[in-house]
C-alpha cells in the first residue's frame, strides 16, 4: 500500500501544558502548515494543505495523527476539499487517529465538494482512549457541474470507525450514490441540498447536556432540519439537512461554542480561512 | 423441509411477540410531518427504508451471521452483533433493537434447545454482547437447517409484515390495503435478498440520510405511538 498521492503523519504530545509536535512527515501532495496557537490553552491548531489544490483521479491520501497523553489539537483544513472528476479510479483518503488519555482532538475539515462523475471514498479510523474527547464535523455538498446541476457526482462514500479499548464502539456509513438513489427524495436529503454530521465523544457527556444541545435549535425553521441522538457510549452525533454550507457551520458553531464553555470556559476563536 | 419452514413461519408471525409492534423506525416522524399519510406515500416510505437500510443492516447481518455459523467462527457472531448495534446511531432504534433481539432470545429459548443461543443469552446478561433480533433468527433458521436465501427472505418478510401492522394503526391505513402493500413488496423482498447475497462485508451499515434522521427526530416527537 506503499502508491500514495500524499502522506502525511503527525504526532504530538503536551509539554507542559502546551501541545507540540514530536515528529511530523509529510510527503506528496499533502502538508501541514505550522501550528498557531489560539489562545493560552496550549491547543495546537493545525492546518492541512492540499497544494495540488484538488483530488484527480486515482489519488490515494493516507493520514495519521496521533496525540499522545493530554495533547490537545484542533486540525481542520486550509479550504474545501474538492474532488475532480475520476473516469477510472476512485480517490481514497484514508486517515488513522489515535488519542491517548486525556487527549482532546477537534478536527473540523471543510466542505466537500465533489464534482461531475467523481467517485470519492474517505475512511476515519479513530481509536481512543475512554477518558479522551473527539470532536469530528464533516459537510458534504450537492457537489459542482458546469451546468450547475446537483448531486452530478458519481458516488460519495464516507465512513467513521470509532474504537475504544480496541472494541468498536461507532460505525457511521453513508454511501450517496445518485444516479440510482432520488437523492432529493424521501428518506434522503428531502428538499435539502448539503448534509452536515458531528461525532462528539467524551465522558462528560449525559442527558441534560443533551437537553442543552436542542436547546440549541430550532425546531420551526425551513433553513435546516436536524437530528440528534446519543451513542452507545457517552457521546452524541448530529446529522443536518440545510441548504448551504454557511448554516451547517453555524450549528456546528454554536455546539462547539456550548461545549467550550461548558467544559473548558474558553473563549470561543474563530477558525476563518478567508 | 416443510416442517422446517412452518417452524421458521412461526419467528415470522407478527403476532410472536418480540416488541415490534411498538417499534416504527422513524416512520412515526414521517406520519407526524404529514410525509407519509397513505398507501402510496408508505410503499414509497418502505422502499427506501428496504433498499436504504434494511438491507445493509439486519439483512446483511443474516447473511454474514448464517455464515459464520457455518464455520462455527462464534467470534465473528459476536463481532456482527457489535456492529449492527453501533451502527445504529438513533438511540431509540438502536436500544429497540436491543431490547426485542433480548426478547425474542427468551422466546425461542423456551421453543429450543440451541447450545448458541445460550451462549449470547450468557454474553448479552455479562454486557460482552447486545442482542439482535436478526441474529437470533439466523441462530434458529441456521439450527432448522433453511438455507440461508430462505433465511435472508424470511428475515426480511418478518420485519415488513409488522411494519405494514404499525402503519395500519399509526398512518391508520385499512386493513385490506395493509394486507396489499405486503402482496405488492414481495417482489421487492425477493430482489432485496438477492441484492443482499452480492454484498460484502464493506457494504454493512450503509444508511440513507433521511431514514436516520427521521429515526433520531423521532426521540423529540411530542404524541407517539411508538417507541421508535
Amino acid at each position: 500500500m506503499g502508491d500514495w498521492t500524499g502522506v502525511l503523519h503527525l504526532n504530538a504530545e503536551d509539554r507542559k501544558g502546551k501541545t507540540v509536535a514530536k515528529n511530523v512527515y509529510f510527503q506528496g501532495a499533502f502538508k501541514v502548515m505550522r501550528p498557531i496557537y489560539h489562545d493560552d490553552s496550549g491547543r495546537a491548531c493545525y492546518y492541512l494543505l492540499n497544494p495540488g489544490g484538488g483530488y484527480l483521479d486515482g489519488d490515494r491520501y493516507q493520514m495519521k495523527i496521533s496525540l499522545a497523553e493530554n495533547a490537545k489539537m484542533t486540525l481542520t483544513t486550509q479550504g474545501a476539499t474538492k474532488v475532480y472528476k475520476t473516469p477510472t479510479h476512485f480517490v481514497y483518503q484514508e486517515s488513522e487517529i489515535s488519542l491517548q488519555a486525556g487527549s482532546y482532538l477537534e478536527y473540523f475539515p471543510d466542505q466537500l465538494i465533489a464534482y461531475q462523475n467523481a467517485h470519492y471514498k474517505q475512511k476515519n479510523v479513530f481509536r481512543m482512549d475512554p477518558t479522551a474527547t473527539l470532536l469530528y464535523t464533516d459537510i458534504i455538498t450537492p457537489g459542482w457541474s458546469p451546468k450547475g446541476e446537483r448531486f452530478s457526482y458519481k458516488t460519495v462514500q464516507l465512513l467513521n470507525e470509532i474504537y475504544m479499548d480496541d472494541e468498536l464502539v461507532v460505525y457511521d456509513h453513508l454511501k450517496l450514490n445518485p444516479a440510482v438513489q432520488n437523492l432529493p427524495g424521501l428518506g434522503f436529503m428531502e428538499g435539502f441540498t448539503h448534509l452536515g454530521s458531528m461525532i462528539v465523544v467524551d465522558q462528560k457527556i449525559n442527558n441534560p447536556f443533551l437537553d442543552q444541545l436542542y436547546s440549541l435549535i430550532d425546531e420551526n425553521t425551513f433553513d435546516y432540519k436536524v437530528g440528534l441522538s446519543s451513542l452507545q457510549v457517552p457521546g452524541f452525533t448530529i446529522r443536518i439537512f440545510a441548504n448551504s454550507t454557511q448554516n451547517i457551520e453555524k450549528i456546528f458553531l454554536s455546539i462547539h461554542r456550548l461545549i467550550s464553555d461548558e467544559w473548558f470556559q474558553a473563549k470561543q476563536y474563530s477558525l476563518r480561512k478567508y | 423441509m416443510d416442517e422446517k419452514i412452518l417452524a421458521l413461519f412461526q419467528l415470522c408471525d407478527s403476532n410472536f411477540p418480540t416488541g415490534a409492534f411498538s417499534h416504527s423506525y422513524g416512520l412515526e416522524s414521517y406520519i407526524q410531518e404529514n410525509k407519509v399519510h397513505n398507501t402510496e406515500t408508505f410503499t414509497q416510505w418502505l422502499k427506501v427504508y428496504i433498499h436504504e437500510q434494511l438491507i445493509y443492516s439486519d439483512g446483511l447481518a443474516v447473511l454474514l451471521t448464517y455464515q459464520a455459523l457455518e464455520r462455527e467462527d462464534f467470534q465473528k457472531v459476536w463481532k456482527l452483533d457489535r456492529l449492527l448495534t453501533v451502527q445504529n446511531l438513533p438511540r431509540e432504534t438502536r436500544e429497540g433493537c436491543m431490547r426485542m433481539g433480548e426478547r425474542m432470545l427468551e422466546l425461542v429459548q423456551a421453543l429450543y434447545d440451541i447450545p448458541i443461543l445460550t451462549a449470547y443469552r450468557k454474553r448479552i446478561e455479562n454486557k460482552q454482547s447486545f442482542g439482535h433480533p436478526a441474529i437470533v433468527f439466523t441462530m434458529v433458521a441456521h439450527d432448522l437447517n433453511v438455507s440461508n436465501s430462505d433465511a435472508i427472505l424470511f428475515y426480511l418478510y418478518s420485519v415488513v409484515s409488522s411494519m405494514v401492522q404499525n402503519a395500519v394503526r399509526g398512518i391508520p391505513l385499512g386493513q385490506t390495503a395493509g394486507q396489499k402493500v405486503i402482496r405488492a413488496i414481495q417482489p421487492v423482498l425477493v430482489k432485496a435478498a438477492e441484492l443482499i447475497q452480492q454484498l460484502n462485508e464493506e457494504d454493512f451499515g450503509i444508511v440513507s440520510p433521511g431514514i436516520e434522521l427521521s429515526q433520531m427526530r423521532h426521540e423529540r416527537v411530542n404524541i407517539r405511538i411508538f417507541m421508535s
